[in-house]
C-alpha cells in the first residue's frame, strides 16, 4: 500500500520506469538457471525503485534522455540489489520484503554468485558510459558503500557507541548511493555544476532521512508490514537511533544490555519492540529525521521550479511520513 | 630475466595488491586478500617475456589479481548459520575488492578493461552457480567449467592487451594445477565441487581418478609443445616446468636450448 502511494507520486515517470523495470530483467538474463531465477527471485520481490527515480528526477534539470539515464539508472539499481544478496548473508536473513532470500531460498553460495554476477552487470551497463568523472563518482561511491558496511559490523552490539557513529554509518551505507543517483542523474543530463551539487545534497539528506525513518520503522511497524520481524535490527545488534535515544532511560538500557546478542524468544522480542515504540525514542529519531528533511527541502529551493521539484517535494515528505 | 628476478617481480605484484586493498577492518580480521601464485605468474608472463608494459599494463594486471582475490574471498564463505564475524567481514572484503578494482580502472580511464573483467566475473560466477545446479556435465563440460573459473578473468587481460599468444599455455597449465589439486583432494577423500559435479557422469572415484590421471598426462604433453610455441626463454622455461607447475615433468631434462 505505501510503495503503491508512492509510486503515484512519480506517476509521471511510469513509461521511463517500466523501460527501466524491462531493461533490469534483460540485465539479470543469464546462461545460468540458477542466477535467473536468483537474480529475478530478487526481482520480482519488488522494491521502491528510489535510486531510478532519483536519477529521472535530476535528470529533469538538464537535457532529458532517457536513453542517456537508464544507462546510469539500471545499474545504480543492480548495484543496490547486489549489495542486498550479499547483506542477506552476513546478516543470516530469511526473509526480505516478505519473500525468503536467496540465501535461504538456495544457499550462501548461490547468493554470493548472484551477488557477484548482479554487480558485474552493473559495472558492465556503466562501462557504456565514457565519463571519467561518472566512474570516478560511481567507483567511489561503491567504496564507500563498503566501508560503511564493514564498519556496520565492528559497531554491531556496541550499544555504548555514540550518534557521531550511527550518522558516519547511515551515511555511508544508504545516503552515499541515493546522492550519487541524484548526482550522476544530474550529470547525464548535463547540468551546470551548482544544479548538480544542490542535488547531490538533496540526495544525501533524503538518503539520511529516509534511513533515519527505516530505523525508526523497524520498532513501530509490524512484521507483516515490514516483510520480516520487528525488531531485526535489534536482533542483529544493528545499534540504529531509536535504540540510542531509548538507551538514556537507564531501565530500558538494562534491558537492552541484558538481551543484546543473546538467543531471545518471540516473546521478548516483542517486548524489546514495545519498548522503544511507546519511549519517546520515537520522536527523537523523527526529529532528528526531519531536520534532514527539512535541509534536503531547502536544497530544491535553490533549484529551478517545475514538476521535477514538485515532485521531489513529494517524494521528501511522504519519505518523511511513511509508515512501513 | 633470471628466477630470483621473477620470484621477486610476483612477490612485488602481491604487495601492490595488499596495498590496493589495505583496509584496517579487514587486515585484522579476515585471512587477506590471497591470489595463487601461478595465477600472478601468468598474469606477469608477458612481462617476464620481454614483452613491452607499460603502467597502464601492470595497472591492468594488479586488477586483476584484485578480482581473482575478490572472488576467492567469496568463495571462503561457508554455509555455516549464523554467520561468524570473520566470515561477514569475508563477504565484505569480496565486495571491498570489487570497487578497488573498479576505481583503480577508473582513475586510470581504462573503461574497457572494467567492461571486460566484468564480462570474465560474469562468466565466472555463471560457472560457479553449475556447481549448484543439478544438471549432468559431461567430463568435457566440467573442463570447460573450470577453465572458465581458472582463466576467463587473464583472458581478459591477455585480450586487452595483445597478449593471445600466450592463452594456450596459460589455460593449459592453470588447468594442470587445478586437476591436481583435484587429484590431491580425492586421495584424501574430500569432495569439492569439481569432484562432485564429475561424480555426475563418472559415478566412482576410481573412474574419476582415472580421468584426472589422463587429463593431467595429456595436458602435461601439451604444455610442453605450448611452452615451444610461446618461445619463452630458458629461466622462464625452467621456472615454469619446475615451480610453478607441480611436476612431474622434473626429471626431463632442460638444455640451454630448450
Amino acid at each position: 500500500m505505501e510503495k503503491m502511494k508512492l509510486k503515484l507520486l512519480y506517476s509521471d515517470l511510469k513509461p521511463e520506469l517500466e523501460l527501466i523495470e524491462k531493461e533490469l530483467e534483460q540485465a539479470v538474463d543469464s546462461e545460468s538457471l540458477l542466477l535467473n531465477d536468483a537474480s529475478l527471485h530478487l526481482l520480482q520481490a519488488g522494491g521502491k525503485r528510489i535510486r531510478p527515480v532519483f536519477v529521472l528526477l535530476a535528470g529533469k534539470f538538464g537535457d532529458y534522455d532517457i536513453e542517456l539515464l537508464k544507462r546510469v539508472a539500471v545499474p545504480l539499481e543492480l548495484i543496490h540489489m547486489a549489495s542486498l544478496v550479499h547483506d542477506d548473508v552476513i546478516d543470516d536473513s530469511e526473509i526480505r520484503r516478505g519473500r525468503p532470500t536467496v540465501k535461504s531460498e538456495w544457499n550462501n553460495s548461490v547468493a554470493m554468485y548472484t551477488g557477484d554476477f548482479i554487480l558485474a552487470r552493473a559495472l558492465e551497463r556503466i562501462t557504456e558510459i565514457e565519463s571519467p568523472r561518472i566512474h570516478d563518482i560511481l567507483s567511489k561511491t561503491l567504496i564507500e558503500v563498503c566501508r560503511g558496511e564493514i564498519i556496520q559490523i565492528e559497531d554491531k552490539y556496541r550499544l555504548d557507541q555514540s550518534l557521531r557513529d550511527y550518522l558516519r554509518r547511515i551515511k555511508r551505507k544508504t545516503a552515499l548511493l541515493i546522492s550519487s543517483s541524484c548526482e550522476l542523474g544530474a550529470l547525464v543530463a548535463g547540468t551546470d555544476e551548482k544544479t548538480a551539487a544542490h542535488l547531490r545534497r538533496f540526495g544525501y539528506f533524503i538518503g539520511m532521512s529516509f534511513q533515519i525513518i527505516d530505523d525508526i520503522l523497524d520498532f513501530t511497524a509490524s512484521d507483516q508490514e515490514l516483510g520480516k520481524p520487528a525488531g531485526s535490527d535489534f536482533i542483529q545488534g544493528n545499534i540504529t537511533l531509536p535504540i540510542l535515544y531509548a538507551r538514556r532511560n537507564p531501565q530500558i538500557y538494562q534491558m537492552l544490555r541484558d538481551n543484546l546478542n543473546q538467543d531471545i524468544s518471540d516473546e521478548k522480542r516483542l517486548e524489546i519492540v514495545r519498548t522503544i515504540r511507546t519511549s519517546s525514542a520515537v520522536d527523537e529519531a523523527k526529529r532528528v529525521s526531519e531536520r534532514y528533511l527539512e535541509k534536503a527541502l531547502k536544497e530544491l529551493d535553490y533549484l529551478p521550479k517545475g514538476p521535477a521539484t514538485k515532485t521531489m517535494r513529494k517524494i521528501a515528505f511522504f519519505i518523511g511520513k511513511r509508515k512501513f | 630475466m633470471n628466477g630470483q628476478q621473477i620470484q621477486s617481480k610476483i612477490i612485488s605484484m602481491e604487495i601492490d595488491v595488499l596495498k590496493a586493498v589495505r583496509q584496517r577492518t579487514l587486515d585484522q580480521l579476515t585471512e587477506g586478500p590471497f591470489v595463487k601464485e601461478a595465477r600472478l605468474f601468468f598474469l606477469l608472463l608477458p612481462f617476464f617475456n620481454g614483452e613491452q608494459w607499460s603502467d597502464k599494463m601492470e595497472t591492468s594486471a594488479r586488477t586483476v589479481a584484485i578480482v581473482y582475490a575478490a572472488l576467492h574471498a567469496h568463495d571462503r564463505v561457508k554455509e555455516e548459520m549464523p554467520i561468524s564475524k570473520e566470515q561477514q567481514l569475508t563477504v565484505l572484503a569480496g565486495d571491498f575488492y570489487s570497487g578497488i578494482y573498479y576505481q583503480l580502472l577508473a582513475e586510470g580511464k581504462n573503461i574497457e578493461m572494467v567492461q571486460k573483467l566484468a564480462t570474465a566475473i560474469i562468466q565466472v560466477s555463471e560457472k560457479k552457480a553449475s556447481f549448484h545446479e543439478l544438471a549432468l556435465q559431461q567430463p568435457e563440460q566440467v573442463e570447460e567449467t573450470a577453465t572458465v573459473i581458472e582463466t576467463a578473468l587473464l583472458n581478459a587481460f591477455y585480450v586487452e592487451n595483445g597478449f593471445g599468444h600466450y592463452k594456450q599455455l596459460m589455460e593449459q597449465s592453470l588447468l594442470y594445477i587445478r586437476y591436481t589439486e583435484e587429484l590431491e583432494a580425492l586421495k584424501k577423500g574430500e569432495f569439492s565441487y569439481l569432484l562432485k559435479l564429475l561424480s555426475g557422469s563418472l559415478i566412482h572415484s576410481t573412474f574419476i581418478e582415472r580421468w584426472l590421471v589422463d587429463r593431467l598426462e595429456a595436458l602435461g604433453n601439451e604444455i610442453l609443445e605450448s611452452i615451444n610455441d610461446c618461445e619463452l626463454d630458458f629461466e622462464l622455461k625452467n621456472i615454469l616446468l619446475h615451480q610453478i607447475i607441480p611436476h612431474r615433468h622434473s626429471a626431463e631434462p632442460l638444455t640451454r636450448e630448450g
